[in-house]
């Protein structure tokens, strides 16, 4: 479990790192989800599965997709062409590719291993978060909604075209 | 087989905060300090949940399920006013928005 | 939740409430003056509640929230300063060219989140209304999107804010990771373990961005001028107010003074912010970003009431802020009176000439400025030597010194403003007419907090016997 651990937290700095040094925003982004797969990684070896799949789908998943609508929005014309076939170049999306690969054999190891019964640290089961979340987090989960309504006008308001 | 430190884990989230804050003190281009500022939220939430790893208990799990929200909310918004910043200046670098001086 | 939580509550629950009784309002009937009206409607109505709310006070309402004396007293606050903000924008926001009804569901939205703030005993009510009031601001400050520096000030502010939020997050983290507990209670141990020292310096760092304190400030001026002129009196007051109620809940009972670390912090803060805001608004040539420098130096002040802690503190605290509030929404007022969203008056020659052309509004603008300078007979004066008087009381001399010699610097910068209104006017500007024709509501309000600005200077013991009454009930 432990090299688990220390090789998922290699990969998610290592890939962090080429997020903020990428020119390119489509690899840095590429590189954000490997970091992302990564840390859900780490959140299993520390007995979190819940929240290692809220990872991979909400923020990998669902965060990240918002980030490639930006690029492609902000991409239009014939020079988003000529930017997608240096983006398809294989060299440029070896290096995620590859992490991921490598992400893959741990998860692979750990599920083969037997998941979380080998780690000491006691997992904490959905059914716990879910207990915690609507009884004394009640009033949060309320926020939460009303933050999530606060970005929803927002991004309305913000976003809408101009068309008058 | 021993367990994992929660120190480690706590050290690999400080690793991630620092890069995080890297990215948004180095990058001019304004989508990647947005990326950037997800690091560093992701690392908070990943602080949480190493901590509440010590403490067996659901409380860093459910505040990691506060920040993802957050982090939802405040993506949205950015990305809009990004948009919004293209569609006027033309460009990604907040170098270039600078009408705001005293 | 029981029923008598649900009372405790109330006030909160009828501002989410107004918020969604406007969402569906616009859906059906996009109309500005019915959406201000049902936002003006719901604070008034929230107001009033929190007569219902007092017999049930001090109340824990799940381990989030608790509602007290304390509370009460800054949630009437926030809510009395949003109504108010939601008065002037109307005024301001009516020949813009654009959708405008979002603009009170966000100020709703932001006032709720403040008023979370306010009440929280808990990291999760800590984050989540901090965020909630971040996240509203967000568009605020951008919200006449057709203005590109609008867009420039929303980033600018998404960015630091992100960062700040980011900052104080992995401070809580590591607070948890020690103490094993997301309540706020016995946070600062008497032997602090490297784990809650360097915690507690990432969460008054992210503290310290959200207050504007220097050496975090950088963001404030270009905030205030960019945004839009009622959106920066929300965050000069109510923003800045909720998170400074929290710091106190926060840090509890704890005397800061005999805590050698957190003084050294937080004196140097205040210190810092009193200097950088007062010198830095010697040298600006625009009234926003002048009053974006003096909101920084009177958060240093405010500081060292902060640093005396304990009750005597909290009242100088309470009282400072009330004040605060009322003479930075006259400020504002003034300024979003003469612009539109259109058009700000922001650059000192628009206020030349202003006695002659609106004696009314100019004679406003003066005793806004001289409460922010502190001269008497208006209310600043006292509630700087109240705040002083108390920061005496535990020997605080070194940031004593800076406040008065702030205050010193203070009444220069804000004289010029005032000399400005009496000097000549640049060019052929027509006469800016301030009466209660088109906007009854702005100009009794503009009037009231006048009044009630020199009232207190005269006559503060009203307000000092509420915040002692209401700190008593439980703070």
């Amino acid at each position: 479990m432990d090299i688990v651990f220390y090789a998922a937290a290699a990969v998610a700095v290592f890939s962090t790192a080429m997020v903020i040094t990428r020119l390119n925003a489509v690899h840095a982004l590429l590189y954000m989800i490997t970091s992302l797969l990564a840390v859900a990684l780490v959140f299993v070896t520390l007995g979190a599965p819940f929240v290692a799949v809220l990872e991979v789908i909400i923020y990998a998943g669902a965060i990240m997709v918002l980030f490639v609508f930006v690029v492609m929005m902000l991409n239009l014309g014939e020079e988003a062409v000529e930017q997608e076939r240096r983006w398809l170049e294989p060299a440029l999306w070896r290096g995620p590719a590859a992490l991921a690969a490598v992400l893959l054999v741990q998860l692979l190891y750990v599920f083969l291993a037997g998941g979380g019964e080998a780690s000491a640290t006691a997992v904490v089961e959905p059914r716990e978060i879910s207990l915690a979340l609507f009884g004394p987090y009640l009033l949060g989960v309320e926020l939460a909604s009303f933050l999530l309504l606060a970005g929803l006008v927002g991004a309305y308001h913000l976003g809408r075209r101009e068309e008058i | 087989m021993a367990s994992v430190p929660i120190e480690h884990a706590l050290i690999l989230a400080g690793v991630l905060f620092i890069l995080g804050l890297t990215g948004v003190i180095v990058r001019r281009n304004i989508f990647f300090i947005l990326l950037s500022i997800e690091i560093m939220l992701n690392a908070a939430g990943l602080a949480f949940v190493a901590a509440g790893a010590r403490w067996g208990a659901a409380d860093g799990q459910v505040m990691f399920i506060f920040i993802l929200t957050m982090a939802a909310a405040e993506v949205s918004v950015g990305l809009a006013l990004v948009l919004r910043l293209v569609g006027r200046f033309r460009t990604l670098d907040v170098d270039a928005a600078s009408q705001l001086r005293g | 939740m029981s029923a008598p939580d649900l009372i405790a509550l109330l006030p909160l629950l009828i501002v989410a409430a107004t918020t969604l009784a406007a969402m569906l309002l616009i859906a059906f009937y996009r109309h500005h003056q019915a959406t201000a009206g049902v936002t003006v409607a719901g604070l008034l109505l929230a107001l009033a509640s929190l007569s219902l709310t007092t017999p049930h006070i001090p109340r824990v309402v799940t381990p989030l929230l608790v509602v007290d004396g304390y509370a009460l007293f800054f949630l009437g606050l926030v809510l009395a300063t949003t109504a108010v903000v939601t008065a002037l924008s109307y005024r301001y926001l009516e020949p813009a060219a654009e959708n405008v009804e979002e603009y009170y569901l966000l100020l709703l939205m932001g006032a709720l989140g403040g008023g979370v703030l306010i009440s929280a005993r808990h990291f999760v009510s800590f984050f989540l209304g901090l965020e909630l009031l971040s996240v509203s601001l967000y568009t605020l400050v951008a919200y006449t999107r057709s203005q590109s520096h609008r867009i420039e000030a929303g980033l600018k502010y998404l960015i630091l804010a992100g960062t700040a939020s980011a900052f104080l997050l992995f401070g809580l983290a590591l607070v948890y990771a020690e103490q094993g507990h997301l309540v706020f209670e016995d946070v600062v141990l008497s032997d602090p373990s490297l784990f809650l020292l360097s915690g507690m310096g990432l969460l008054i760092v992210g503290v310290a961005f959200k207050l504007a304190l220097a050496p975090f400030h950088l963001w404030t001026p270009d905030v205030y001028q960019g945004a839009p002129a009622p959106v920066t009196a929300f965050v000069a007051t109510v923003s800045k107010g909720a998170v400074f109620a929290l710091l106190f809940r926060f840090f509890g009972g704890v005397r800061i003074a005999e805590q050698p670390a957190l003084l050294a912090a937080f004196g140097a803060i205040a210190i810092l912010s009193m200097l950088a805001g007062n010198l830095l608004a010697l040298v600006q040539d625009n009234v926003k970003r002048i009053l974006a420098y003096s909101s920084i130096a009177h958060l240093g002040y405010l500081t060292i009431a902060f640093l005396v802690g304990g009750e005597l503190g909290q009242t100088a605290a309470a009282f400072y802020l009330a004040i605060y509030f009322v003479t930075t929404l006259t400020a504002f007022g003034v300024v979003t009176w003469l612009s539109t969203a259109e058009e700000e008056a922001e650059a000192l020659d628009d206020y030349r000439g202003l006695f002659r052309r609106s004696p009314h509004l100019a004679g406003i603008f003066t005793v806004a400025l001289l409460s922010l300078a502190g001269i008497p007979p208006t209310a600043g004066l006292i509630s700087k030597v109240y705040v002083a008087l108390a920061g005496v009381s535990v020997s605080l001399w070194a940031p004593l010194l800076v406040l008065v010699a702030g205050s010193v610097a203070g009444v220069f910068y804000y004289m010029r403003i005032v000399i400005t209104m009496w000097r000549d006017p640049a060019g052929d500007e027509q006469a800016v007419s301030f009466s209660a024709g088109h906007a009854p509501a702005g100009y009794l309000i503009l009037n009231g907090l006048t009044l009630a600005l020199l009232a207190l200077g005269v006559y503060p013991f009203f307000l000092i016997q509420i915040i002692e009454r209401a700190l008593g009930a439980g703070g």
